[in-house]
């Protein structure tokens, strides 16, 4: 592995988030600047650091080995979170190293989850900021997976049938960063378009653009305490909820369908597959509560279960209702629903709605087998076979991921956390949520959890935010070795 | 589907059940017998029934096809339990049919779960019957796991057709009836060995005898309320730990043994995996005991390693409320329920031999990473696996974890809590016993709504025969011919 290049590599991606905290200081400038020149002085200092990384490794990215994207990757996630804790810190918005870096991390890898208590009493360029970099690691996410992982066949995006995006892998190959910017062409309309629709609503521009960001990102930080549930409006819950499935979705059906190939909605397996599971919740969850917590008035457990259960299957994290208060059925399968996540391809986080599909499908196809010995079962995705390979990849993958949820879980109660919150801050920071049950509910954060729980939880949402195994491949003696 | 040859194995099971209940009405007599009237009838009537079905289709009975074998497995354990409650119906100990199809149905698949309030109150013949429930259980898992499972191909249980060392039919035994006579007895010497040292140990030869049956059968059913804590005895724990253990072993590899082949033990990496799995949990376990200043080191170690051994070989005997020591603890078992012990054992759960082939093939998948151009095989025993037992195990393992949410989402359904439905659902599907939270330790299933007793029974049977065996039976696919 050639680490000079990585560190050039890196350096230029600091760069590009110490600019983009520079956008932050007019914002704050805005409304009266109270923290101006902490974000001033953060983003120089990202920047220079930045240019001086980019100097000391060589800023050669041609012939990138597989070993140095990995952890570009992961050191990228670990890394620029740090700068991005610097506003939060010159400020003393968070005075305490961990929480900053805490809640960067949350917003980098779009997961929501805050420790902060009173987000109100934040000033506007902090908010901003706090949105942006949500917004940023979601570009991030979608660039790395739609563009540059599938060149080597990792993540579940590859699992494609390439047409239906229209961007097939091999004419993909070359122009990356045409793909990227067609891309992050599609990731700015939607923002846009969220922007204006939410401003119809009745929302102010700067809290419409950081509820965009972070809905676009399935980020999930709010500029209110209550949320989203802030607004009361049933217009603002109806779009926000729109948006957080349109992010949820593969955004390359969101580019074939500008150009014109909207059928390509339509034809997706695992879209169609989000959208049947998250119907499925939704009813569940509505008749489970409609008694119990919303006396009877379907319309608001309707409402509220639409709302809350696409915030926690896109991965987002916004609510309306602090649903750590419903009935214990309808928190059990929001537990649940933490799991699988949004489509591959999206902002989404957690395991990834295909792998979920392909492993059910592959249930199905074992017990056909099982009466049909000789019978040879092909799985199909999209109407292409699926390879025995794959299957045991994604196998081996969903594993690992309850594996580390197990293993993080476990830990969380060691520090002394209740079950609940161990359980569900685990599932929900690994997935990238953001609100969780019990003590981290929505209506709750993760101020109260102790620095090891918080490390635990942001090695959580890093290690899922990637997909697992760029961050497991790093922990590994074989990965270091020649 | 030759529907008459299903019927006359299921007469002959009906009949073996039958004569092993009239077995137990010398106990009652020898106590005050007031039992001994049901258990005859119960007796009667299902060697009567079993015999009549057995000879009526005995001429039909031919070639078995994989239909028919599913059809077998499935409706034997449920069928066996329908007759195996009449003693308990009939006595009126338990008056509701769901309740006493539950404790049978528990009691067959070597659970261990009870809705038994008071256990002590019952007369010596029905606990004796109680017992005897998961003794014969274990003897249908071993003969299921060894001959039946693998032709049938179930979870990668084909991987086991010639290959555990032992098991291969022309090596060990020409015929698969001898294969399990083999086991059968090594089964039945284990169990009187252990009766043996529990006598020595100060246990009436009744308990002694009722807890070798249901530990050798990995059951945990007991004759006293508050279970093997009641006899306060560290001898007795020590024996029922040494035998938890020898139970939720391969007991081929018990045979190879006793043949003097003792290094098959090692050489076998599920019962490797499975010994440093105990010691490492047990591990765990003991830093999340409290320890006060009062405790011996000694018993408190003692405590994590019965308390991890009973949950992993998934029997269920219980010497501490584990619900007392540090909440990690109780998770660590929850977690230890889904492990299960080795295949080829009377142990539940998903077995170890399966969740080191997945983890085998972790690693090779995150080294096929840094490699992308390697092909790594995963192997067991030495040898490479077919990339079709790794599904085969893989779809085991995730229809294993799905079966839990959807039963526990069912459960919490039903008005129970989060955590004990959980726990219920994992005790259950793992057919270990005591679960977490209303359903825990020193609590019983007596509280849980009647549907949800159903499920849990649901539960046991399937987690017993390997999930496939009766999923199948659920499918359109299986009936349509």
């Amino acid at each position: 592995m050639n680490a000079k290049r990585v560190i050039g590599v890196l350096g230029l991606l600091v760069v590009a988030a110490g600019i983009a905290m520079l956008t932050a200081v007019p914002i704050s400038l805005l409304f009266g600047g109270a923290d101006a020149i902490a974000l001033l002085s953060s983003s120089v200092i990202t920047i220079l650091t930045g240019a001086a990384l980019g100097v000391v490794g060589r800023s050669d990215r041609s012939n990138l080995r597989v070993r140095e994207g990995f952890a570009i990757v992961t050191f990228g996630w670990i890394l620029i979170p740090l700068f991005g804790a610097l506003p939060f810190l010159l400020s003393n918005s968070i005075p305490s190293f961990t929480d900053a870096y805490f809640e960067s991390v949350s917003g980098f890898t779009t997961t929501g989850a805050s420790i902060v208590t009173d987000v109100e009493a934040l000033p506007h360029g902090i908010l901003y900021w706090r949105s942006l970099t949500h917004w940023l690691g979601g570009m991030g996410i979608v660039v790395l997976y739609l563009a540059i992982l599938p060149m080597i066949g990792f993540g579940a995006v590859h699992l494609f049938k390439a047409e239906v995006s229209g961007m097939s892998k091999d004419k993909l190959t070359p122009r990356v960063v045409d793909t990227a910017r067609i891309l992050w062409g599609v990731y700015m309309l939607l923002t846009a378009s969220e922007m204006g629709l939410l401003m119809l609503g009745g929302m102010s521009w700067f809290d419409a653009l950081c509820h965009s960001f972070g809905t676009i990102a399935t980020g999930g930080f709010s500029t209110k305490n209550a949320s989203i549930g802030f607004y009361q409006s049933p217009y603002i819950d109806i779009v926000v909820t729109i948006y957080m499935l349109l992010a949820a979705t593969n955004f390359s059906l969101h580019y074939a369908a500008l150009r014109g190939n909207i059928g390509g909605y339509f034809r997706n397996e695992e879209l169609r597959f989000f959208l049947v599971t998250y119907a499925f919740v939704v009813a569940v969850v509505t008749l489970a509560t409609l008694h119990t917590n919303f006396d009877g008035n379907f319309a608001d457990a309707f409402r509220y279960g639409a709302f809350n259960i696409a915030s926690v299957m896109s991965c987002t994290g916004f609510a309306t209702s602090d649903f750590a208060l419903w009935v214990p059925l309808a928190q059990a399968m929001i537990f649940v629903a933490m799991f699988p996540g949004g489509c591959s391809g999206s902002t989404a986080g957690g395991i990834k709605m295909v792998r979920v599909y392909l492993l059910l499908k592959s249930v199905s196809t074992a017990v056909r087998r099982l009466l049909h010995r000789r019978a040879v079962v092909h799985i199909r995705l999209d109407g292409d076979v699926v390879d025995d390979d794959i299957l045991v990849k994604v196998g081996a993958f969903v594993l690992f991921y309850v594996g580390f949820f197990v293993a993080a879980s476990l830990i969380l109660l060691e520090t002394g956390l209740d079950a609940v919150a161990a359980f569900t801050a685990t599932a929900t920071c690994l997935a990238g949520i953001g609100p969780g049950l019990g003590s981290v509910g929505p209506m709750s954060n993760y101020h109260h959890l102790s620095d090891t729980g918080k490390y635990v939880l942001e090695v959580c949402m890093v290690v899922g935010r990637l997909e697992l195994f760029t961050a497991i491949v790093l922990m590994s003696p074989a990965f270091w070795r020649s | 589907m030759r529907i008459r040859s299903v019927l006359s194995v299921l007469g002959f099971i009906l009949v073996v059940v039958g004569l092993l209940m009239l077995c137990v009405l010398p106990i009652s007599l020898s106590y005050d017998g007031e039992d001994a009237y049901a258990l005859a009838v119960s007796g009667l009537l299902t060697v009567g029934v079993g015999a009549v079905g057995w000879y009526v289709n005995r001429k039909k009975s031919g070639e078995l096809g994989a239909r028919e074998g599913f059809m077998i497995v499935g409706l034997g354990w449920v069928v066996a339990s329908l007759f195996g409650c009449l003693p308990f119906l009939i006595t009126g100990a338990i008056p509701s049919f769901t309740d006493a199809y539950f404790e049978v149905v528990s009691g067959f698949t070597t659970t261990g779960a009870t809705i038994l309030t008071n256990v002590e109150a019952l007369p010596e013949g029905l606990l004796f019957w109680r017992s005897l429930t998961q003794w014969i259980g274990g003897l249908g898992i071993i003969l299921l796991s060894i001959a039946i499972l693998p032709i049938l191909g179930v979870g990668g249980m084909q991987l086991f057709q010639a290959e555990v060392p032992g098991i291969s039919v022309e090596k060990l035994a020409p015929r698969i009836s001898q294969t399990a006579r083999i086991l059968w007895m090594v089964y039945v010497l284990l169990t009187v060995v252990q009766m043996a040292l529990l006598v020595g140990g100060g246990m009436t030869l009744f308990d002694a005898a009722c807890h070798s049956f249901t530990t050798v059968s990995t059951g945990g059913f007991s004759t006293k309320n508050a279970s093997i804590a009641h006899y306060q005895s560290s001898y007795i724990e020590q024996v029922i730990i040494v035998f938890m253990f020898l139970a939720g072993t391969s007991f081929a590899l018990h045979y190879r043994a006793l043949r003097g082949e003792w290094r098959s033990y090692v050489r076998d990496n599920e019962f490797t995996f499975y010994a440093v799995l105990v010691v490492l949990a047990s591990l765990l376990v003991f830093l999340a005991i409290p320890f006060g200043e009062r405790d011996e080191l000694g018993k408190v170690v003692q405590a994590a390693v019965f308390q991890t051994v009973s949950i992993l070989t998934t029997t269920g005997f219980v010497t501490a409320d584990y619900e007392l020591w540090f909440p990690a603890a109780q998770w660590i078992l929850l977690m230890l329920m889904f492990a299960g012990a080795c295949t080829g054992s009377t142990a539940g759960g998903i077995k170890l031999v399966r969740i080191l082939v997945l983890l085998k093939n972790g690693i090779n998948q995150l080294k096929m990473l840094i490699h992308p151009r390697a092909i790594l095989p995963v192997r067991h025993n030495g040898k490479s696996l077919d990339q079709e037992i790794i599904i085969d195990i893989l779809t085991f393992f995730i229809l294993f974890v799905l079966i839990f949410i959807v039963a526990s989402l069912a459960m919490t359904a039903l008005g129970m809590d989060i955590v004990s439905s959980a726990g219920a659902v994992a005790a259950s599907l793992g057919n270990i016993g005591p679960g977490l939270g209303s359903v825990g330790a020193v609590d019983n299933y007596a509280h849980v709504p009647m549907i949800g007793k159903w499920i849990l029974v649901f539960c046991m049977l399937t987690g017993r025969l390997e999930i496939f065996t009766i999923i199948v039976l659920l499918t359109p696919a299986f009936w349509r011919r």
